[in-house]
Formats: C-alpha cells, sequence, structure tokens
C-alpha cells in the first residue's frame, strides 16, 4: 500500500561539484526552444513582451480584521485610498464550514479573519460597496462554493448580475488534503465542488477567477521546491481533466486558473522554480489538454514570501529575509506579491510592520531598476541550468504520481502528505546538524535578548454578538422554506448534478455555512485526513 | 517495580487549526529516539485529549497549540487531567506562547514550554527526565481501582503487563481476575485496508446498543530503534469521548504474528474487567500471522477492493482461520468483482459482509450479529 516518498531532494539546488556553470552544462540548450522571446511560448521568461516596464505587479497584502462591520469600514477605507481589489480572509470555523455558534469554533470567531455564516454576514460584509466596480478575492476552500454562492446573492440584490463580478476565489481543496488539513469530505467529492464552480463560474461569470491553484501551503507545511512545483502543476492538471471530463471546453475555463506560490529563501532555485513553472504549464496545456487559445497556456502566479522562514529570534532580520525573497518573486516574473511582515511568526502584524513589508516591495519596485528589462537573468547559464532541473525533477514527480493512477490515487496512498512530512523531517535535521544555517537561531545568536511582543488580544465581545445574531436568524427565518431549500440542496448532491444553483437557493432562504456543509456531508461523507506515516 | 518499556507520549492537537508540520516532525523525531508516540490526530478537544492520555496510560502528555488560545485551553486541560485521575502525567505545550504567559500557564499545571523551532535534542531529553521521574502505584492500589471499575488503574496494569508480566502476576489477593465474558474479535488484514477505522464504526454502533466496548491494537515498533508511531486510535475515536469504549494502542514490539507482547492477556484482563466487546486489531497480518486465533473467539478478515488476486493465491493461512470476511472500502470500484473473487475462493459457509467507513454501510448488520451473541 505504502508509496515510495517523492525523490526527496531537499539537499539546497546549487550546491554543485563546480564552482561555475558553464555552456557544457546547457549542451542540449535550444533558447529558441526553451525560452523564446517573453511574451511568447513557452513563456519561460514572462508572460508579458513588456513586463513590468509595462506595469508593475500588484502589491497585495492580505489580511483579515475580526467582525464583518470592522472589515467593512476597513474595505471602504482602502476603497477611498484608490484601491480597487479586495481581499477577504475569512475566521478558522468559517474556513472549516462550521457556523459561528458551533461548539468547535468557541474562541475562535472573527480570530484571524471574519465570521460568515449567512447571506446577512456577507450583505454586512460588502455593505455600500459597489460588487459591480470592486475585484474580490476570497481566500477560503472547502465552503467556497457556499461563499461564492452568497457572494452572487449579495450583488443580485445590489441589482449586478454574475457575469458583472470580477474577483478570485482561492478553492483549491487539493492543497488541503496535501498540507493544510482544511478539508471536509473525502477527496472525490470534495473536488466535485470545484469542478461545479469552475462550470458555473465558465458559464456564467467569465470575469471571475475560478481556483487559485496554491503551492504555498505545501512549501510551508515542508515541502522542497521541486515537490512544491511538481504537486501544485499536478494539481492545476487534475482541476483541467476533470473539467474537461465535465463536458467544458479547455480555453473556455483554462484562462480563469491562476497560480500562488511560495518564495523560499534559495535565490536563484526559486527564480529557477517560477521559470519552469510557466514553461511546464504552457507546454502541458498545449500538448496534453490541446489548449488553443494563447490565454490557456500562461501560468498567471501571486507569489508570497515564505512565512516559515521567519524567526522570532532578532525579528528585524526578517526584514531582510522578505526583501530577498520578494526580489526572487519579481526576478521570477511574478504577476502579484504579497511581502510578510516581520513580526508575524507570533502574532497579527501590527500597522507600521505591515507598512515596511509594503515599502519593501515599492523599493524593489522604483528604486532597484530591475523592473527595467524583461527577465534579467535570462540565459545565464546557471539560471538555465537550474530552470531545467527544476522542469526535469517535477517530470519525475509527475511519472511517480501518473504510475500511482493519478493526483487522487496518490491522495489516497499518503503520498503527498508523506513526502511532505519527509522532506519536513530532513529539514529539521539539516538545521539541527549545522549544515543549514539560520542567522539569528543556529548562528550568530544574541546572548541577551529581550523579544517583547503585542499579541493580540481576543476580544469575546465580536464573538458573543455574532453568535447572539446568528441564533436570531435561525429562529426567525421562514422555516418552510428553509427546509425545502435543504432538501433541494440534498437532493441535487444525490442526484450529482451542479449545486451552485442549489446553494444560491439556499442561501436565499437563509441556510447557514454550518447547515450547507452538513446538508452535504449526508451526501458525501467525512474524511479522516487519510494514511498518515 | 519500573520494569524497562519504552517511554510512551502522547501527541494532541487541540481546535481547529490544521498547522501539523510541527508535530508530525516531532511524532518522527520521538519514534526515532525510541519512544511510542500515539498521535491523535487533528481537531482534538482538552477532553478527548484526557481520555487518550489515561487509557493509554502515557508517561507524557504533549500539546500542540498554534491558535493563541493557550490561556483558555489550558485550564480545560489542567480540568479534565484531575477529573480521569492522571494528574501526575506531565503536559508539555508546544506552540506560540508568549514569555509573559509562561509563569500562567505553568501554574495552570503545564510542565514544559517549546516554542516553534525549539531544538528537538532539547525535547527529547526534556522527556527522558520527566518520565525518569513517574511511578507507578503500588500494586494493590491498582488492583483495588481495577476491581472498582478505574480505568486509569486498568491502563497502568496493561503498562505493566506490557513490560514484561504475565496476568497471573496481577492476581488480587482475593483470588484471580474474574474471568469476565466479553465476545472477543479479532481484526485482521493487510495494513491499510481499513481496520481501525472499521473498528471505530462498529464501536460507535455497539455504543448506541449500549454494549461496552474495549480495543487493543497493535500496530509495528521499528526494530531498529524499538520506537514506534501508534495511529490506529486516530482513526476510531470519531465520537465524543467515552467511559464504554476503552482504546488501547500496542507496540508490536519483538513479538512476531502480528499481535504484541501477552496480548492474549490483555484481552483476558479487559474481559475481566467488565467490557461486552473487545476487539484485538493486527499489525496487518501476513499470510503466515495466524496467532490471532488463539486470542480470540472470532477473527474477521478485512479485504478491499482490488485485493481479488491476492485472494486467488493465498486460500491457505490467514484466509483459512478467517471465520468471518469483511469486504472493506465498498465506496470505492471493483466492490463487485472482489466480491466474486472472494465468493470462489472462499465458498458461501462462512459470511462476507460489505461495509464502508465512508458512509458506514455494512456495519449496523455486524453490530446486529454481534449484538444477538450477547
Ligand atoms: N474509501 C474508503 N477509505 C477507507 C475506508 N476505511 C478506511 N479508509 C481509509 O484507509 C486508510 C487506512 O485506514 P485504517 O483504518 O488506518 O487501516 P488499517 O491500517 O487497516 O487499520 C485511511 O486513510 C482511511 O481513511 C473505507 O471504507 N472507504
Ligand atoms: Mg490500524
Amino acid at each position: 500500500m505504502s508509496a515510495k516518498p517523492t525523490t526527496n531532494d531537499s539537499t539546497p539546488a546549487n550546491v554543485d561539484s563546480n564552482p561555475f556553470v558553464g555552456p557544457q552544462d546547457l549542451a542540449n540548450f535550444d533558447p529558441e526552444k526553451s525560452l523564446a522571446e517573453p511574451g511568447q511560448y513557452p513563456y519561460t521568461r514572462g508572460i508579458h513582451r513588456e513586463m513590468y516596464r509595462k506595469r508593475t505587479w500588484t502589491m497585495r497584502q492580505f489580511a483579515g480584521f475580526g467582525a464583518a462591520e470592522e472589515t467593512n469600514k476597513r474595505f471602504k477605507f482602502l476603497l477611498s485610498k484608490g484601491q480597487t481589489g479586495l481581499s477577504t480572509a475569512f475566521d478558522l470555523p468559517t474556513l472549516m464550514g462550521r457556523d459561528s455558534d458551533d461548539p468547535l469554533a468557541l474562541g475562535e470567531v472573527g480570530r484571524c479573519g471574519v465570521a460568515v455564516s449567512s447571506l446577512d454576514d456577507m450583505r454586512r460584509l460588502y455593505d455600500g460597496i459597489d460588487l459591480s466596480k470592486v475585484s474580490t478575492s476570497m481566500t477560503i476552500n472547502a465552503p467556497a462554493a457556499i461563499l461564492l454562492a452568497f457572494y452572487i446573492c449579495v450583488a443580485e440584490e445590489q441589482g449586478h448580475t454574475p457575469d458583472q463580478l470580477r474577483g478570485t476565489l482561492q478553492n483549491d481543496i487539493l492543497k488541503e488534503f496535501h498540507a493544510q488539513n482544511e478539508y471536509i469530505y473525502p477527496p472525490r467529492p470534495s473536488v466535485k465542488l470545484v469542478i461545479d464552480t469552475i462550470e458555473y463560474g465558465t458559464k456564467h461569470m467569465p470575469m471571475w477567477n475560478t481556483v487559485s491553484i496554491s503551492g504555498y501551503h505545501i512549501r510551508e507545511a515542508g515541502a522542497t521546491a521541486a515537490e512544491e512545483l511538481a504537486f501544485t502543476l499536478a494539481d492545476g492538471m487534475e482541476y483541467v481533466k476533470l473539467s474537461i471530463e465535465r463536458g467544458l471546453n479547455v480555453d473556455d475555463f483554462a484562462p480563469r486558473l491562476s497560480y500562488f506560490f511560495d518564495v523560499h529563501n534559495n535565490f536563484f532555485e526559486e527564480i529557477a522554480k517560477l521559470r519552469a513553472a510557466r514553461r511546464i504549464w504552457s507546454n502541458v496545456m498545449k500538448n496534453r489538454f490541446n489548449a488553443k487559445n494563447d490565454r490557456s497556456l500562461i501560468c498567471r502566479m501571486h507569489c508570497q514570501t515564505a512565512g516559515v522562514t521567519l524567526t522570532e529570534q532578532q525579528p528585524m532580520n526578517n526584514v531582510v529575509r522578505v526583501a530577498y525573497q520578494a526580489l526572487a518573486a519579481v526576478l521570477g516574473g511574478t504577476q502579484s506579491l504579497h511581502t510578510n511582515s516581520m513580526d508575524e511568526t507570533l502574532a497579527l502584524p501590527t500597522e507600521g510592520s505591515v507598512k515596511l513589508a509594503l515599502r519593501t516591495q515599492q523599493v524593489i519596485a522604483n528604486e532597484t531598476h530591475v523592473t527595467e528589462t524583461v527577465d534579467p537573468l535570462g540565459g545565464s547559464y546557471f539560471i538555465e541550468k537550474l530552470t531545467n532541473e527544476m522542469e526535469a525533477k517535477a517530470h519525475a514527480i509527475f511519472d511517480q504520481i501518473d504510475a500511482m493512477g493519478g493526483v487522487l490515487e496518490a491522495i489516497d496512498r499518503g503520498y503527498f502528505r508523506r513526502a511532505i512530512a519527509e522532506s519536513a523531517l530532513q529539514e529539521n535535521k539539516r538545521i539541527e546538524s549545522g549544515q543549514q544555517k539560520i542567522v539569528g537561531v543556529t548562528d550568530f545568536v544574541d546572548d541577551e535578548e529581550d523579544h517583547q511582543v503585542d499579541l493580540l488580544k481576543i476580544t469575546q465581545k465580536t464573538e458573543d454578538a455574532q453568535v447572539a445574531r446568528l441564533k436570531a436568524l435561525k429562529t426567525n427565518r421562514d422555516q418552510q422554506q428553509h427546509a425545502d431549500a435543504l432538501a433541494n440542496l440534498k437532493k441535487t448532491a444525490v442526484n450529482d448534478q451542479n449545486v451552485m444553483p442549489a446553494l444560491i437557493k439556499a442561501a436565499k432562504a437563509d441556510a447557514t455555512v454550518g447547515e450547507l456543509i452538513e446538508t452535504m456531508r449526508e451526501v458525501y461523507g467525512s474524511y479522516d485526513g487519510g494514511p498518515e506515516w | 517495580m519500573n520494569n524497562h518499556k519504552p517511554i510512551r507520549i502522547l501527541l494532541a492537537k487541540i481546535g481547529l487549526d490544521g498547522h501539523d508540520r510541527g508535530v508530525k516532525v516531532l511524532a518522527r523525531i520521538f519514534r526515532e529516539a525510541g519512544f511510542e508516540v500515539i498521535y491523535t490526530g487533528l481537531w482534538q478537544t482538552s477532553e478527548s485529549t484526557m481520555y487518550a492520555a489515561m487509557q493509554e496510560d502515557v508517561d507524557i502528555i504533549g500539546v500542540s497549540l498554534l491558535s493563541a488560545a493557550h490561556m483558555t485551553v489550558v485550564p480545560e486541560l489542567a480540568k479534565y487531567r484531575k477529573k480521569l485521575g492522571i494528574e501526575s502525567t506531565p503536559i508539555l505545550l508546544g506552540g506560540i506562547i508568549p514569555a509573559e504567559d509562561h509563569d500562567a500557564v505553568r501554574k495552570m499545571g503545564v510542565t514544559e514550554i517549546f516554542n516553534p523551532g525549539a531544538n528537538t535534542a532539547d525535547i527529547v531529553e526534556s522527556i527522558n527526565n520527566l518520565a525518569k521521574n513517574n511511578t507507578v502505584p503500588p500494586r494493590d492500589t491498582l488492583l483495588d481501582g481495577y476491581a472498582n471499575a478505574d480505568q486509569a488503574a486498568l491502563a497502568k496494569i496493561i503498562t505493566q503487563m506490557q513490560a514484561g508480566e504475565n496476568l497471573t502476576d496481577w492476581q488480587p489477593p482475593s483470588g484471580h481476575v474474574p474471568a469476565g465474558n466479553a465476545t472477543v474479535i479479532g481484526i485482521t488484514g493487510a495494513p491499510g485496508v481499513g481496520k481501525s477505522s472499521f473498528i471505530g464504526k462498529l464501536g460507535a454502533e455497539l455504543r448506541r446498543r449500549n454494549l461496552k466496548v474495549a480495543v487493543v491494537a497493535v500496530d509495528p515498533s521499528s526494530p531498529i530503534t524499538g520506537g514506534a508511531l501508534l495511529g490506529d486510535r486516530l482513526r476510531m475515536m470519531t465520537g465524543k469521548p467515552d467511559e464504554g469504549f476503552f482504546i488501547r494502542s500496542v507496540a508490536s514490539g519483538e513479538v512476531q504474528g502480528g499481535l504484541g507482547p501477552h496480548c492474549a492477556d490483555l484481552v483476558k484482563l479487559l474481559s475481566g474487567f467488565g467490557f461486552d466487546v473487545v476487539f484485538l486489531e493486527t499489525v496487518g497480518a501476513g499470510q503466515s500471522d495466524v496467532t490471532i486465533r488463539n486470542a480470540v473467539d472470532h477473527t474477521m478478515l478485512l479485504l478491499m477492493p482490488e485485493s481479488g488476486d491476492s485472494i486467488q493465491y493465498s486460500k491457505a493461512g490467514i484466509m483459512e482461520i478467517a471465520t468471518h470476511f469483511v469486504l472493506n472500502k465498498c465506496d470505492l470500484d471493483g466492490a463487485d468483482k472482489t466480491h466474486a473473487q472472494l465468493l470462489s475462493a472462499v465458498g458461501e459457509d462462512r459470511p462476507i459482509y460489505r461495509t464502508s467507513s465512508v458512509n458506514s454501510e455494512g456495519v449496523p448488520a455486524i453490530a446486529d450479529w454481534i449484538t444477538s451473541l450477547r
């Protein structure tokens, strides 16, 4: 039963026996074929011809803050400052598909993001914000279809149709099984829900980004760069394959898929990873899935600096780490970037450190001149060799996954979790043996250190108010309409139809996230995480 | 009387947070250090954690908390630890605990605190030192406890038996351990076929029928370090923790044949304690692992779809001693085909059940059969 762990190549990629790389290392390399020009297939050098010369990347900082009203206030503030994109972080109970009054939600309501249990919460979250004018990103996975239904309903109340809406749903359940553990149903029905939203989005929401296929959490859980790259692209291929099986035309939905990668410390390796991602994806889309539209071939990506590399000791060092990681993301050609705040290993970041993180990006964009030529590292012997190696490692991993029968079968065997845990263990050993240094932790340690951290103090008030409001909603709604809507949802799930219309209907009947999740659980079952060791 | 035995440690993650990189690395490090590690998986409560600690009689309770909920969770842990009679078992807390809270958290009952990035060698050393201080209560106290249905005492007697003592070493002054009249069912089958999940579902079903259930679940020990990752419990503990559902994870140690030390005696001990049904889960038996037969009344062999080929070639050994067949994971493709292969291989004399732990299909029928034996 047990699957072999992946090529557990955790050794830092660019430790080579040779002191430098030269033409002999690129013997069969054909720049015409493997690189072309920026904006040209296979897009190794970037998805646009002009890249940052025309427009810098989007500086997108993600954060969560408490109750719907508070978040709404912050949204309005950001909009008044000229921002057009809103990023919504949900609290842990919502991410796990639980209502704010669920016993397991106790103490977590509104803590790391906003609590949304009902259409009414969503209405208050976007109150007074014209949803046809803004673009909204929602970091939500297992209950993504439900939150999307709520969003559509709020827009409809404002008089907008789904085709006017712009935004992104993270909606990537596969990486939850590999790494982040915010899953509810077994893998197959979970993925079915993702394909439901892709199908719905393709037919009704042409401007909506349906899935943000995420390597970030895979990497943070311990995967190597090559594993992050390969597992994430394999997940992307799985969504494409299943969407085609659903009857969708690849060029109708593929342009709306995007990627989300981690950017770690190994500077050149990370750049090579992002370049390899674009080349692999365009090849796969063109040759395996026969995509014809250029927009289906490009791997659009968001990047975030690596939270796991930040240290609690000497936290100012984190500013430096983040800056180098951010530079790697830019040299790798990202479309948008989140830079972590130096103090977030211990708590939610303070306003000052959030600003500093943003300034870090602005310095790169405005002072370093790295934006003035596209893919400045392209053609470097070293970078091209590393990019080739990344691609080869990814293909070796794809072969292993294929040999098991595919991504879902590999999940059944615990392949991803085991590989990631093994890599995490290896990294831990490298650090503790002194092979991998961390400034301020393994080396250059300060004797007397005073960690002063302001931990977010939780106010029980937010939670109590939210729970009271939810209880009132559950009592006062039209119970018949509510029961009918849940029955209708269950029937849809039993008949294996797309649940989106039933979810929208149930949202209007004030069915809550928890109720909708439990109704579908009756059909889809629960998941226990799969094989662990 | 402190016999030589591996240190047992519970690793628990409490709350909805799913970040398990740290616990998983530690679980592996602890196994390499020769510990027996019981990992209870995600989404645990303080109550379920302490039930596990009590039934498993661990030396150390390791709790991972990343969601900064320590000030609310630690008092809960302390409350249940006291309630379940294991107050002397040290709690180690891992997670983001700000220095200013350390004193308060220690006062509430935590022995050691490790922030993320703590050196694992330090953690291992600290566990070794703490475990040295653990003492076993006097034999008479334990026997009294056993006679008075004290599960914490039962759990400690099990530990002593695992460390090398026989049932005969545990005769109460008044006579001997009562025989009890539990129905003892062996659950065997290849690793990953779903034995533990099946016992979890079946156990819950039997609890609904008011039968008291105990489980002895065996997982393999590392032949090199003697450590073990005991992962059966996490598949079984689905509902609220419950006195009537006793789970004990056992490492195979050097015992061959799919069981652990003194498993047959353990089963008797549990029967004598008053459980109605005792399950004995094997390591994941090979073809020749038939020793289980001597310890149980019935032997259920679990199979899963697409395992047909192995059925064809293995009519001997484990297929021979099974009294019941369970085709598990029937939610997966290929169940009908494997069922047909199974039928043609073993005939119709012995029952073949079809089950799934995903939707509990087929489990009530087996619970009915067991209930009918009582
Ligand atoms: N699809 C499916 N998976 C199952 C079923 N029962 C168990 N599993 C999965 O199979 C894996 C192994 O289960 P476990 O109970 O630990 O097996 P054991 O090694 O035989 O004890 C776990 O990932 C379970 O989630 C089932 O009925 N259907
Ligand atoms: Mg098991």
